[in-house]
């Protein structure tokens, strides 16, 4: 944690942000407990793992360890753009509804030519690029109006983003009544645009890597940049450890969540491109509750609703712990109703862990 | 510092506990061996399909097949990934209620799974396209007809009304209004039910010489209220029915007089908030609005026997269970899904299995 201290402009800030954080420095016993607290989660996972595949061998299979990936790099974005609202301390209940909206407007734009259903008959091929830059600003465009409402309104982010859902939803609703649609889910992607999402370059031992999961580690990247390596990043840690301290030091708060929301809003847009493409399934219910996932994938992996604390590779773990849970659940042929009681206590088992690192170091 | 510790123990406690609760759930409901068929349900929470679990459920446990069911939860993006990771699992036949109806690129990258598994895969209950079912061999869809749902529905209400028209009738103006609650926008077996049973009802008053049947809201251009999330839920039709009772009423000669929805959920939910009102109580001395659903499930019978429903249109969940059924054993066979089975109807140009439907209006009463 005391690498972010650097992090932000002067000297005032760069207190308050230590004090937050807690006195890491004074309790850094080098003791064998404070290792197991701190790494709790990934022994669990490791422990986790060796449990299931002694339970059954697949589970560790090459094709099984693909499935696991794909399956988080698909939720990794999602994550990544809602861990940026939650180190302001804020959330973000819009983010299923801008994945749904931006994966239907970029299935209809990306239907194959001469589809009996084509939502807009007229209309020719159109470049993959061009679709997914914009989506990217539709979903910048919700980011913004979210970070721009929290900023400016001083409302907080679960208000805001109740509201903006709602309006993305019934958006969405109406856009699915365009053209020729008449409110029927939207099929018959064009193949240029799905193999560019799920067809693969590579295979290994025989199965095959869909293409998106090197797109989201290209994204990971983008993100551990801006976070740790941009002035925006830290200003979004010293934002969210304590907006008045920011604001004292010289950072523009205001520009600053506007901007975090637009970053998550572009994420979500990503997830719906994605999404669209690797599900198929394109409709008003599409991205419904994925924020909830989302969301608790950061703060399994750490990244706290206290705010200004959070890092990339805890929203990967979060994002890949709640994955393993759910192939494993299936692997161990859990009854499905268990599976949500099972899902809810790890939840609660893993932020409880977590919380405890730092109410030993307070 | 003592009181630190304290507290430490505290928290490790109850870590401690919750993980103990955790793992002795894992351990004991992780007995069902490996299973070779695996059924993926659309949600657990849909009160049909549930009776077509259970009795599915009944039946390959009967026959000896070792299965796990799954729990979509209303959305795609959480079957498909089930789908992912049972197939690498291993699994050796799929059973699918398909999350998005109307999407071919949902279906068919189910089938792509399962063809590149080389495993079959049996479409049920949520209808798939036979483009779909046709791209793959091993591939079959089980279902009704949607639309006979619909026909059925609407000739039921159709042979009610003109039976009882003074009755309904409730102003005696000539003409029944009704209001219509359609589970979900661009869902076939919706559209079909919400169009038809209108269509065919007013059929059958022509042919008894009454007036067609006339939406109780002029401003409404639709002819339905339709259950915004989508969920053909209890709750949206009991939402629409308490706020349409507040304008429309028997004192003010304007009570809607009949009460057609999409599934029997919706049924419960407006039926529910009639009661409230004092109408549909059960007592001969009240009111009572006939109120028709689709799905017959066992909330909708005892109604129905109380008299405050007037009928609905059963899905045979036994008849679908079994057919299921027989269509797995023979996948895992190796033989053709629907091998052996003439007795049902099958679609000429693919391989879709129909159970027929059933108009129920009360024990020993169906048709």
């Amino acid at each position: 944690m005391s690498d972010k201290n650097k992090s932000v402009k002067s000297g005032a800030t760069e207190g308050v942000a230590a004090a937050t954080r807690g006195g890491a420095v004074i309790e850094k016993k080098s003791s064998v407990k404070e290792f197991f607290i701190n790494n709790s989660l990934y022994i669990l996972l490791i422990l986790a793992i060796i449990g299931i595949e002694i339970y059954d061998p697949r589970f560790l299979s090459l094709s099984s360890i693909i499935n696991i990936i794909s399956l988080s790099a698909a939720n990794l974005p999602i994550a990544l753009g809602i861990a940026g609202c939650i180190i302001l301390t804020g959330t973000d209940l819009s983010a299923g509804r801008i994945v749904g909206l931006t994966a239907c407007v970029a299935a209809s734009l990306l239907q194959m030519s001469g589809y009996a259903g084509k939502m807009f008959p007229a209309l020719g091929e159109i470049p993959v690029w061009i679709v997914f830059l914009a989506i990217v600003a539709i979903g910048a465009l919700v980011g913004f109006i979210n970070g721009f409402c929290t900023a400016k309104f001083k409302l907080h982010p679960f208000i805001v983003t109740l509201a903006t859902q709602l309006v993305t939803y019934g958006v969405l609703l109406m856009y699915l009544m365009q053209g020729t649609n008449n409110g029927q889910s939207i099929s018959g992607l064009d193949s240029r645009y799905t193999n560019f999402i799920t067809g693969s370059m590579f295979k290994i031992g025989g199965a095959a890597i869909p293409n998106y999961i090197f797109y989201v580690i290209g994204i990971v990247a983008l993100m551990w940049f801006i976070w740790n390596k941009t002035a925006f990043g830290k200003n979004m840690f010293a934002v969210g450890s304590n907006p008045e301290a920011a604001n004292v030091s010289g950072v523009n708060v205001t520009r600053t969540i506007i901007l975090v929301f637009v970053l998550a809003g572009v994420m979500y847009a990503v997830t719906g491109f994605i999404e669209a493409a690797r599900i198929g399934s394109n409709s008003a219910s599409t991205g419904l509750n994925y924020e909830l996932d989302a969301i608790a994938a950061c703060v399994i992996g750490g990244v706290s609703f206290v705010g200004g604390i959070g890092k990339i590779r805890g929203v990967i773990m979060g994002v890949v712990l709640l994955r393993i849970i759910f192939v494993g659940l299936t692997f161990l042929g859990i009854d499905s109703n268990m599976q949500y009681i099972i899902k809810g206590l790890i939840i609660l088992v893993a932020c409880a862990i977590d919380m405890r690192k730092y109410l030993v170091r307070k | 510092m003592k009181k630190l510790k304290f507290k430490r123990s505290i928290m490790i406690f109850t870590v401690a506990a919750l993980l103990f609760v955790s793992l002795s759930v894992f351990i004991g409901c992780g007995n069902k061996d490996m299973a070779d068929v695996h059924v993926f349900y659309y949600t657990y929470s849909d009160t049909y399909i549930s009776t077509v679990r259970s009795a599915l459920d009944a039946r390959l446990d009967a026959a000896g097949v070792s299965y796990q069911d799954h729990d979509g939860n209303n959305s795609q993006t959480t079957q498909t990934e089930q789908i992912q990771t049972a197939i690498t699992k291993g699994a050796k036949l799929i059973v699918v209620n398909i999350v998005t109806t109307g999407s071919d690129d949902a279906a068919g990258g189910i089938v792509a799974l399962a063809k590149e598994a080389d495993i079959p895969v049996i479409f049920f209950n949520r209808e798939v396209s036979d483009s779909v079912v046709n791209s793959y061999d091993k591939c079959a869809f089980i279902g009704t007809d949607a639309a006979e749902a619909g026909y059925l529905q609407g000739d039921m209400i159709g042979d009610y009304v003109a039976a009882n028209y003074n009755t309904i009738d409730l102003n005696g103006d000539g003409v029944i209004s009704y209001v219509l609650f359609m589970g979900e926008k661009g869902n076939n077996e919706a559209i079909y039910r919400t169009e038809y049973s209108v269509e065919n009802a007013n059929k059958k008053l022509a042919a008894a010489g009454k007036k067609p049947l006339k939406f109780y809201d002029a401003a409404n251009k639709d002819g339905y209220l339709l259950d915004r999330e989508g969920k053909w839920s209890a709750q949206a039709a009991n939402d629409y029915m308490t706020t349409i009772l507040a304008s429309y009423n028997v004192a003010n000669k304007n009570m809607v007089e009949l009460i057609i929805c999409n599934n029997d959920g919706m049924a419960e939910g407006a039926i529910s908030a009639l009661s409230s009102a004092g109408y549909n109580t059960g007592s001969e001395s009240d009111t009572t609005i006939p109120v028709f659903g689709v799905d017959a499930t066992s909330a909708a019978r005892e109604l129905i026997a109380d008299g405050k429903m007037a009928g609905t249109i059963m899905q045979d969940h036994e008849g679908m269970a079994k057919a299921i059924g027989e269509a797995v054993e023979n996948g895992l066979a190796g033989d053709s899904l629907f091998d052996g089975m003439d007795e049902y109807t099958i679609d000429d140009d693919s391989a879709k299995l129909r159970i027929s439907y059933a108009v129920y209006l009360g024990e020993g009463e169906e048709e």
